[in-house]
């Protein structure tokens, strides 16, 4: 599982917006508000953020910069949302994605 | 349709560094960049650079990236942020996305100043969560106080492989192997060495074969190749991993510019594909210029200068300064440029197998192929001398262009001279005191100051340590050779942090003596 940096022997510690209450798949998981919502997931140990349309894989943190769209999520509602470069704000809906929809593809 | 003099695409090294030219002789500048924050790749980078006092040698990356800000603000330069230039057309009109607008603006100059992207390799897995770009890696860990993982393996022993490998140790991931198809590592002998003596593994002649797991990387395989760079049978070789690094190259996002039409070429010493550009960074395109990364890889110093030039020269171009000022201000950049642009790693020089230094030293070849220079073979080096008491051991065994140790020693104990690229000399004769200023500021970490006899059985070895936590006095531990092999006991006799030493502390392990000018790194137990 993935953890935080407390401190760092060059860049000391690192300063971070409020922590803030956001949801997960439902699941109430916390991050500091204005940090990447990918940051946020990754700290709380979540590797997969979605699934391919075909095959079903899972993909998640690639380039880490918003240029790969490896990272979308469906977040409040809209999906494709690339959450490494989208800052995290309390009360944010993250839901993994399943091709371009939230809903299992079972259940699509 | 808002007009500037001058607008630049990318808020990295070369693009800020063109505006603040630009805007200081009077030009109407924006930057756009597509981030949230400036900078490029500068704000990642924790390492103290290279090069000479003018090129910023010793700063950390992030610190010069700090610089550059205060400098273009203090320039008036417009700096917008979260602004994806998504065209380049006709007349220098730049169309920038912002949020889910679209703007135009005019521009009488244009430095397209856009950096590289990272290149990937494919085998099969390399689509699980888990396998990640290097930067990706750096970006996770230094911008926003992530682990990228616990246990990764690092293929590429480019520059980027190596200090993000170093970076990944620094914030305490173990770095299971360093691995690259190559059959020579690809970046400077002291990166290697300072990753080596940590206890890394580097495979050379090695490739990925593939990633496993299910929803994650769980583990990896790799196997030596052939000169063709196939697979050998029976040469796999497993790991339990959790993070796969690929630092496999830089590519120039061009994209742009060919979009302008401006005469582009496929180089692949450049990096790809790249505009045709004279030495000033001007294009085939009137008044459209190129700096950094975006017109050839090379790295953060050389971006800054080629910067300032197109800076410049887009001012000349607009009139704001005479074409006799140009030149002299080019010359003389062009001066710091090819300061840089010598030595074992020179653009010149890329692919080229050196065997001998400047000097005529052979090079350790045994650093090529496993990362650190064997015992037989450090004493070759200028830097490396026996004498009683504290004295400095400089292993620095390639020439690059890099001088702050010269600097750093107020008695004189280590010579450089004129051609920065020569290989540092430990000066007979000269009267070391031990102040460790030349530890701390050797960019490369390749600096030690050893007592070989201590007169009762033991010596002391003075080390750069940039790892937390920092050991206390008395820890008893072993220290590790140039390999990263646990080679004798030791312990700390002192552990010297000083704002001097710019977060580099100086860890001073005793040894026994036979040890003396074997061991280089600490490990508590």
């Amino acid at each position: 599982m993935s953890e935080r940096i407390k401190e760092h022997p060059i860049l000391g510690v690192q300063e971070k917006g409020e922590l803030v209450k956001f949801t997960f798949d439902g699941k109430e998981i916390e991050g500091y508000e204005g940090e990447p919502i990918a940051a946020a997931l990754k700290a709380a140990g979540v590797m997969v953020h979605r699934y391919t349309q075909k095959e079903h894989k899972p993909r998640g943190i690639f380039c880490a910069i918003g240029r790969c769209t490896d990272c979308v999520m469906v977040v409040n509602g809209e999906p494709n949302v690339r959450t490494c470069i989208t800052p995290l704000a309390a009360g944010m809906d993250v839901r993994t994605q399943y091709g371009v929809s939230d809903q299992p593809f079972d259940e699509q | 349709m808002k007009r500037y003099d001058l607008i630049i695409v990318g808020a990295g090294p070369s693009g800020l560094s063109a505006g603040i030219e630009a805007a200081k002789r009077g030009l109407k500048v924006a930057i756009f960049d597509e981030n949230e924050k400036p900078g490029g790749q500068l704000f990642k980078q924790i390492h103290k650079f290279f090069g000479s006092k003018e090129h910023r040698a010793k700063v950390r990356g992030f610190v010069i990236g700090q610089q550059l800000l205060d400098e273009a603000d203090e320039a008036g330069v417009e700096v917008v942020l979260n602004a994806t230039v998504i065209g380049l057309y006709q007349d220098k009109e730049v169309v920038v996305k912002r949020g889910n607008e679209i703007e135009h603006f005019k521009g009488n100059a244009i430095v397209i100043a856009t950096g590289a992207a990272e290149n990937m390799v494919t085998f099969p897995g390399w689509t699980l969560p888990g396998v990640i770009g290097a930067g990706a890696a750096q970006t996770m860990m230094n911008l926003h106080g992530v682990l990228p993982g616990k246990k990764v393996l690092m293929l590429g022993s480019g520059n980027v492989g190596l200090v993000v490998s170093f970076q990944l140790e620094q914030c305490g991931c173990e770095v299971v192997a360093l691995v690259d198809a190559a059959p020579r590592v690809g970046g400077y002998g002291v990166h290697a060495a300072k990753v080596a003596r940590t206890g890394v593994p580097f495979y050379l002649s090695h490739t990925i074969v593939k990633a496993e797991g299910e929803e994650c990387v769980t583990g990896v395989t790799i196997a030596e190749v052939d000169s063709k760079f196939q697979f050998i049978p029976g040469t796999e070789k497993h790991f339990d991993v959790d993070t796969i690094c690929l630092a496999v190259g830089l590519s120039p996002m061009s994209q742009l510019l060919k979009m302008a039409g401006c005469k582009m070429e496929d180089n692949p010493k450049r990096g790809g594909q790249v505009p045709i550009c004279d030495e000033y960074g001007r294009t085939s395109l009137p008044g459209v210029f190129v700096a950094g990364d975006v017109s050839g890889i090379e790295e953060a110093s050389s971006a800054m200068i080629e910067g300032r030039m197109a800076g410049i020269a887009a001012a000349e171009y607009l009139g704001y300064i005479e074409k006799k000022d140009l030149d002299t201000e080019l010359a003389a950049l062009d001066l710091a440029l090819d300061g840089l642009r010598q030595g074992m790693f020179a653009p010149k020089n890329r692919g080229k197998a050196i065997e001998q230094t400047e000097e005529g030293i052979a090079i350790s070849q045994n650093l090529l192929l496993h990362g650190y220079v064997a015992d037989e073979e450090i004493d070759r080096f200028p830097g490396v001398t026996h004498r009683s008491g504290v004295h400095p051991v400089i292993e620095c065994t390639q020439n690059i262009p890099c001088n702050p140790c010269q600097d750093a020693c107020k008695k004189g104990c280590i010579s450089i001279g004129a051609n920065i690229t020569s290989l540092p000399i430990a000066v007979e004769g000269a009267d070391c005191i031990n102040c460790g200023m030349c530890v701390a500021s050797c960019s490369g970490q390749a600096i030690f100051l050893v007592d070989e006899d201590c007169g009762d059985g033991t010596a002391t070895v003075t080390l750069p340590y940039e790892f937390l936590p920092l050991p206390e006095e008395g820890t008893k531990g072993k220290g590790l050779g140039r390999d990263g092999k646990v080679i004798c006991d030791a312990e700390v006799v002192s552990v010297k942090s000083l704002k001097a030493f710019d977060k580099t502390s100086l860890l001073t392990m005793r040894v026994p003596k036979e040890y003396a000018t074997k061991a280089r790194f600490f490990k508590a137990v």
